[in-house]
């Protein structure tokens, strides 16, 4: 789900550059050395899962997971979002380089909300809570990119409510549908590898941690490189 | 959808000798002011530039054409939904809704924006082998975290596609029929998780690698640039084109496709 270039007006255009810019510098100073790579590599699973399409009657519509972005990297989904949008753009050419700045308000703060209401799910003691706020938040990002979506169409021109209207319909099937395979991957997670989740308590240790684990190896520092 | 947009990065052409870093410079002030166009000639004259740019690279046409194709079929419900739900007076009645001309106008001129943006894209970056553009896009100031990150995302991209399709292999091999029901969704979103749970073991095996060589936050390239002359002479008549085009746009010799479309 992107918007295309020659669309907006040139205020939101500039708005979307500017929030991203604002937005993407905030969480890259949050990435640390060793989160470069991984936050990399995980971006192109995401990548390549939004390549998947599931039916829905006689049509399909492609996963956009933005929400389970928020769910598996927490505020780091905004860059990881922003690295999507730009392979997109570069690779397919769907959005296009002037609209990377909309394109990223839309999905990656979408992501940032559903990550929000991911970890609302400390607040809840019930069974199956993964499941049931991974489909929250996988729900939300599509639903507030969906509103991020309308609203740049509607400041760009009011011939645009029309559409804007028609987009924010279309964005409920993909909504229910994101829904349900966030909730089923959350709940996939949290059994198999629930460190992969974002912002997990840390669990309890049953008894007390005897030998400390050994150390690892000062990882290289500036002083020593050798030459 | 080709994924290696850099597979034709190799042929000889006026393009692909460009400086990576001015080439990258100049398309991209190209396509801001393509996109700030309001009316359909000047914007017909902007796609013909693009096309001409696109001819220059010697890109072969099918590998454009199996791109755009898709951006064609996303673009198409503008050229219904503008001109049945444009406000003001109306042409005539088509099942009820008023069709306005000025509406299938806009539609226009998105759909002829919007492919002469993504030609120049592939002019952009179509001509450079993947890893120069990203390393030229550095060196415009881009910052050096996003640029370490998008060539490490490109390069999984690949990989993961792969991987992808054993395990799509495997489920059909079982038998799996994806439908609109719950069944679907729930393994679905179990295909997403185990192909997020590999990606997981491997980047962390990927970081490990990368620390025993010695990474620490630095990508060193072999990659040297070098601009002459020529490089400038493209960039400029570029460049004037794109200032040209502009200054037409906003000349009021032609009408914009909407009064007070900003």
């Amino acid at each position: 789900m992107h918007i295309s270039d020659g669309i907006l007006s040139a205020p939101v255009l500039t708005a979307g550059f500017i929030g991203t810019v604002a937005v993407a510098a905030y969480t890259l100073r949050k990435l640390d050395l060793d989160d470069i790579p991984k936050v990399s590599v995980i971006t192109s699973v995401f990548f390549v899962a939004s390549l998947i399409h599931v039916p829905i009657g006689p049509s399909s519509v492609h996963l956009i997971l933005n929400g389970l972005v928020g769910v598996v990297l927490g505020v780091r989904a905004f860059p990881a979002i922003l690295l999507g949008i730009i392979l997109q753009t570069i690779l397919f050419g769907h959005g296009g380089v002037t609209v990377i700045g909309v394109n990223t308000m839309m999905l990656g703060g979408g992501g940032l909300i559903a990550y929000a209401v991911w970890q609302l799910r400390h607040h809840f003691n019930i069974k199956k809570k993964e499941m049931i706020f991974g489909g929250l938040a996988g729900a939300t990002g599509i639903f507030s990119s969906g509103i991020v979506l309308a609203l740049s169409l509607v400041t760009t021109g009011e011939e645009f409510i029309a559409t804007a209207g028609y987009t924010l319909v279309a964005h409920i099937p993909v909504m229910i549908i994101e829904a349900l395979v966030v909730g089923a991957c959350a709940a996939f997670l949290v059994k198999v590898k629930p460190d992969a989740l974002a912002g997990q308590l840390p669990p309890i240790p049953l008894t007390t941690p005897a030998a400390e684990p050994i150390k690892e190896a000062p990882q290289a520092t500036d002083e020593e490189t050798p030459k | 959808m080709p994924l290696d947009i850099d597979r034709f990065a190799k042929l000889a052409s006026p393009l692909q000798r460009w400086d990576p870093r001015v080439k990258l410079f100049t398309l991209g002030i190209f396509v801001f002011s393509v996109a700030l166009l309001k009316t359909l000639p000047v914007a017909i004259l902007a796609f013909f530039l693009a096309v001409c740019i696109l001819r220059l690279s010697s890109l072969p046409y099918d590998f454009v054409a199996s791109s755009v194709k898709w951006i064609i079929f996303f673009l198409l419900p503008f050229f219904i939904i503008m001109p049945l739900s444009y406000p003001g007076e109306t042409a005539f009645k088509v099942i009820g809704l008023g069709f306005a001309w000025e509406g299938l106008q806009i539609a226009t001129l998105i759909f002829i924006k919007a492919v002469a943006i993504i030609l120049t894209t592939f002019s952009m970056f179509g001509t450079a082998r993947f890893d120069v553009s990203m390393i030229a896009l550095q060196h415009l100031k881009c910052p050096k975290i996003l640029v370490q990150m998008l060539l490490f995302t490109y390069r999984y991209t690949f990989v993961f596609i792969e991987e992808m399709r054993r395990m799509q292999i495997a489920m059909r091999a079982r038998g799996f029929v994806m439908k609109t029901d719950m069944k679907t969704m729930h393994v679905m979103g179990n295909f997403v998780g185990t192909l997020l749970v590999r990606s997981f073991e491997r980047s962390e095996r990927v970081y490990k690698a990368m620390l025993s060589k010695g990474y620490q936050g630095e990508l060193h390239s072999m990659v040297r640039f070098q601009s002459e002359r020529q490089d400038y002479i493209k960039s400029a008549l570029i460049l004037t084109a794109a200032s040209l085009i502009l200054a037409l746009d906003f000349s009021g010799l032609f009408l914009p496709a909407k009064q007070a479309w900003f």
